[in-house]
């Protein structure tokens, strides 16, 4: 009897690890869990037979690893922010898109081609672009808050929820010196370094999906994140406040590449030709809760997401809204001040 | 054993209690009706994670099936190595009756630093090194680390149980001739059965629950269901996690309570069988 | 005679080879990768360049590395005190159980490793919310009037740690006390001394082995745990676990790899200490 069971047990574990063997069409994509609405990738392997495989990654910096480490090998599609597409374009890591395999691709809204992270789009396609912004509930809040600097402010002490990122929050502190979010003058980041540090004493937590849920659910008065966390609380909480910082907006675009030892080009490709579709793309716009892309898909898009002030950010701010950019080894200067500031 | 009192019961009781509050609410939470994006109102009793669940949505069940599967050979090759690495070291203390070699004492504390230096520096170490020996294979890389933590434990339980073991068996076995492997086959094996059920069930639940090491080391794919949890506690966890947690949960209780009361079965009928032998 | 003795000699060499090639090639070979590489340089983007420096060590001496550090050893010796605190009455109390009570509660303390980690953390989250179960009764009962705060706190962060470390605790001390002849103490209650006494002068000191390995086996991995004040903490402070994997993601592996080798020295002197003072005792969970 227990023989049996073992030998059954055997069987149940092996057997698996064959019929992966057997050729089975599949894209492999790395990312963020959840980027994609589940639907509409069991649309995708219902039309064209084709299985998604989604490997989470934790952040741009571990898909950075992950990818660099490998070579790359074993996925097909990476979805990541901006400044992360980039330095794996120079690295030679990702190949160029065949623009000629889509059919949507004049969808695509030209305000997000040709971004200097790809200056002739040859290597990626936008998927969401978003901006962070200041969200606040003005019953709790003592003042008007109208920018970065109010952050600092001492009436907020330990009630901000604030994104986790060296990059953006040395980017917003430089901007109330009146600098760039891609500064790397040793000197000017020491200045910095000087003004971040007391910034810490109004942080409640650091987080985005834990940021939203500390501020929809009133545990925290503050919030500086991402948009579809500002806009996830607004639809939680409406009498929140959204604030347009006025020292100037950082602004991110996330994309897709493929991987230049993509095993199936052609499945990456007829992947993102059908999230560019208009109905298609602009579900996943409002499933994920960032700015569409997608032209043509405005049409389809409801009007509680076109009117929610989140998507009404003046085109002025957009205009002058900054990248966060590869600014290769300057990286490390951030993450020691923010080592330092997170370690007080 | 003195009676105890009731200050001590009360004392396990209510650590007990702490330990299990976390658990209860994972229990309660899987039926929560609750399917805003971050459910921590309780709304009212519902099923329906646990029909996502099973209708395969999510992906929950496939991260399962390969922690089993890592688990599995894990466990196999970590319970025969173990458990054949601490018979051989005990030979000779056994058998002989000398002090263990230099080479086996640096040969132990070798083997049980996985389990003694911190999780991400072997993380590191493992993905470091499968990297640079070029192996891709998702299931080959996490069942070589997880059996490089799980040998230590097997080899732990095995060992301990050996050295309080009566030396005078071996001895009688070996007057009487029988040859070394004889020995091991007939004598040593049966009496670290126990231990090494022991052993392999601490490598499982080791194995089952490791996250750090197999964040570091599985390169593409969905991963096992830890990182599967860690990376949707990211974005607000799932309740169908939850779900699944409960399904785990109860299979472990039913399985340890059915085996007790085989146990207990067999137990009574060999009283039977030696009341009716007398 | 002297032919079965080098049988002997051979047949366990074959036993243990296994297990010596397996450690060399998977345990000792990966650690020496992480020690080589703690010598290397980080390049402009990503990788290494293959020049030898002594750089990273140096930048460790920084006193933001230091801080991080100390920070660590102090949250792992506070974790270590509270499971002292904890886990030893209560394997203590739990070894002086009948057989079947015993059993019993071995299994609830077991079981909770096959449910993952993760999870029972994510239990304390739902529980330690603002408007979570805790808060609620406190507040419906009258004790407080406004929601405590006690997620993302230093708080949380040490609930946590005893929470996912104490069963390393329990353990080794239940063994010890397990395989206590308890006649010695009776003999010292019979010649007068206080059931406390007894066991301060008596008890402790034969048990101390087990508790010293539940020390050992409590404070190492409590600096290595990264998540827990990520999931618990709001990721504000940085331990020597989350550095390394701070500096992991930010592609800095050579100044990792210096980390981990520093903090493999710390774990190696721990057990040296433990060995010299604790003498025998494995570090075994049984």
């Amino acid at each position: 009897m227990k023989r049996f069971i073992a030998l059954l047990m055997v069987l149940l574990l092996v057997i698996p690890a064959f019929s992966i063997a057997e050729e089975e069409k599949v894209i492999n994509i790395l990312s963020w869990v959840g980027y994609v609405d589940d639907d509409t990738l069991a649309d995708f392997t219902a039309r064209t037979g084709i299985k998604v495989i989604w490997s989470p990654m934790e952040s741009n910096d571990d898909m950075l690893l992950k990818i660099t480490q490998s070579g790359g090998a074993g996925y097909d599609l990476i979805l990541a922010s901006d400044y992360a597409l980039n330095i794996l374009q120079q690295e030679a890591l990702i190949q160029k898109l065949d623009l000629s395999k889509f059919a949507n691709y004049a969808n695509l809204d030209e305000k997000y081609l040709n971004q200097p992270f790809d200056p002739s789009s040859e290597y990626v396609i936008p998927y969401t672009a978003g901006c962070p912004l200041i969200i606040y509930d003005a019953e709790k809040v003592p003042f008007e808050i109208t920018g970065y600097e109010d952050l600092w402010d001492e009436r907020l002490e330990d009630s901000i929820a604030i994104m986790d990122s060296a990059r953006i929050l040395g980017g917003i502190t430089l901007k109330t010196m009146g600098k760039g979010f891609n500064e790397t003058d040793p000197a000017v980041l020491d200045e910095m370094k000087e003004k971040l540090m007391p910034l810490y004493k109004n942080i409640r937590l650091f987080g985005d999906m834990d940021a939203y849920s500390a501020v929809s659910s009133g545990e925290v008065s503050v919030g500086f994140m991402f948009t579809p966390f500002v806009f996830l609380s607004m639809m939680d909480a409406p009498d929140l406040t959204v604030v347009y910082p006025k020292e100037g907006l950082g602004f991110g675009i996330d994309g897709f590449v493929i991987p230049a030892q993509a095993a199936n080009v052609d499945g990456a490709h007829q992947f993102l030709d059908f999230l560019m579709d208009p109905q298609i793309a602009a579900h996943n716009a409002e499933w994920q809760a960032y700015m569409c892309v997608n032209k043509a898909a405005n049409e389809f898009l409801s009007e509680t997401f076109t009117q929610s002030p989140v998507f009404s950010v003046p085109d002025d701010m957009i205009k002058n809204a900054e990248y966060v950019e590869n600014i290769g080894a300057s990286e490390t200067l951030y993450q020691e001040i923010y080592t330092e500031f997170k370690n007080q | 054993m003195k009676k105890q009192s009731f200050g001590s019961i009360l004392f396990i009781a209510l650590v007990l209690i702490v330990m299990y509050l976390p658990i209860i609410v994972v229990v309660v939470y899987s039926f929560n009706a609750n399917s805003s994006r971050i459910p921590i109102e309780f709304t009212g009793w519902s099923f329906k994670w646990y029909k996502e669940l099973f209708s395969g949505r999510g992906g929950f069940g496939d991260a399962l099936f390969l922690s089993l599967r890592v688990a599995f050979w894990s466990v196999l090759i970590s319970v025969v190595i173990g458990t054949l690495g601490a018979i051989g070291m005990a030979q000779r203390t056994l058998v002989q009756k000398q002090k263990p070699s230099k080479i086996d004492t640096a040969m132990e504390a070798l083997s049980s630093l996985p389990i003694m230096i911190p999780e991400i520096i072997l993380g590191l170490a493992f993905m470091i090194l499968f990297n640079a020996i070029g192996l891709r294979s998702n299931d080959m890389r996490l069942v070589l680390a997880h059996s490089s933590f799980c040998i230590p434990y097997v080899f732990m339980t095995v060992k301990s149980r050996l050295v309080g073991m009566d030396t005078a068996l071996f001895d009688a076995a070996r007057d009487l001739g029988a040859s070394p492997a004889r020995v091991v086959k007939d004598i040593t094996l049966p009496l670290c059965r126990p231990a090494i059920v022991s052993g392999a069930f601490l490598a499982l639940a080791m194995s089952l629950d490791d996250f750090v090491i197999s964040f570091f080391v599985y390169g593409a794919g969905e991963g096992t269901l830890p990182i599967k949890i860690y990376s949707s506690v990211k974005v607000g966890v799932s309740p169908q996690v939850n779900a699944l947690c409960t399904l785990i949960i109860a299979t472990i209780f039913i399985a340890v309570a059915l085996s007790r009361y085989v146990s207990s079965v067999r137990a009574a009928r060999e009283r039977k069988r030696s009341f009716k032998a007398a | 005679m002297m032919d079965s003795s080098k049988r002997d000699l051979r047949f366990s060499l074959w036993l243990k080879l296994p297990m010596f090639l397996w450690t060399i090639v998977f345990v000792f070979v990966a650690l020496l990768y992480v020690i080589g590489l703690s010598f290397l340089s980080r390049s402009e983007v990503i990788g290494v360049t293959n020049e030898l420096t002594l750089q990273n060590y140096a930048r460790l001496a920084d006193p933001q590395y230091l801080r991080v550090l100390l920070n660590s050893l102090k949250l792992a010796a506070m974790t270590t005190a509270i499971c002292i605190l904890i886990g030893y009455p209560f394997g203590y109390l739990m070894a002086r159980l009948n057989p079947f009570a015993r059993s019993i509660v071995m299994l609830l303390i077991i079981v909770p490793f096959w449910t993952n980690a993760l999870i029972r953390i994510y239990g304390w989250r739902i529980l330690l919310t603002g408007n979570g179960p805790i808060n609620s009764i406190l507040l419906s009962l009258g004790i407080i009037k406004e929601p405590l705060k006690l997620l993302y706190t230093d708080g949380a962060v040490l609930l946590g740690m005893v929470y996912a470390l104490i069963p390393f605790m329990i353990l080794p001390t239940f063994t010890t006390v397990d395989k206590l002849d308890f006649s010695v103490v009776e003999a010292a209650r019979d010649l007068g001394a206080s059931p406390l006494h007894a066991f301060l002068t008596v008890t402790v000191p034969l048990t101390l082995s087990g508790l010293m390995a539940g020390c050992v086996l409590v404070f190492i991995p409590s600096m290595g745990l990264f998540f827990l004040s990520d999931l618990l903490g709001g990721s504000k402070s940085v331990l020597a676990g989350g550095l390394i994997q701070r500096l992991i993601n930010s592609r800095d592996l050579p100044l990792a790899a210096a980390l981990s080798v520093l903090l493999l020295s710390l774990t190696g002197a721990v057990i040296a200490i433990y060995r010299k003072v604790g003498g025998s005792g494995d570090l075994s969970l049984f």
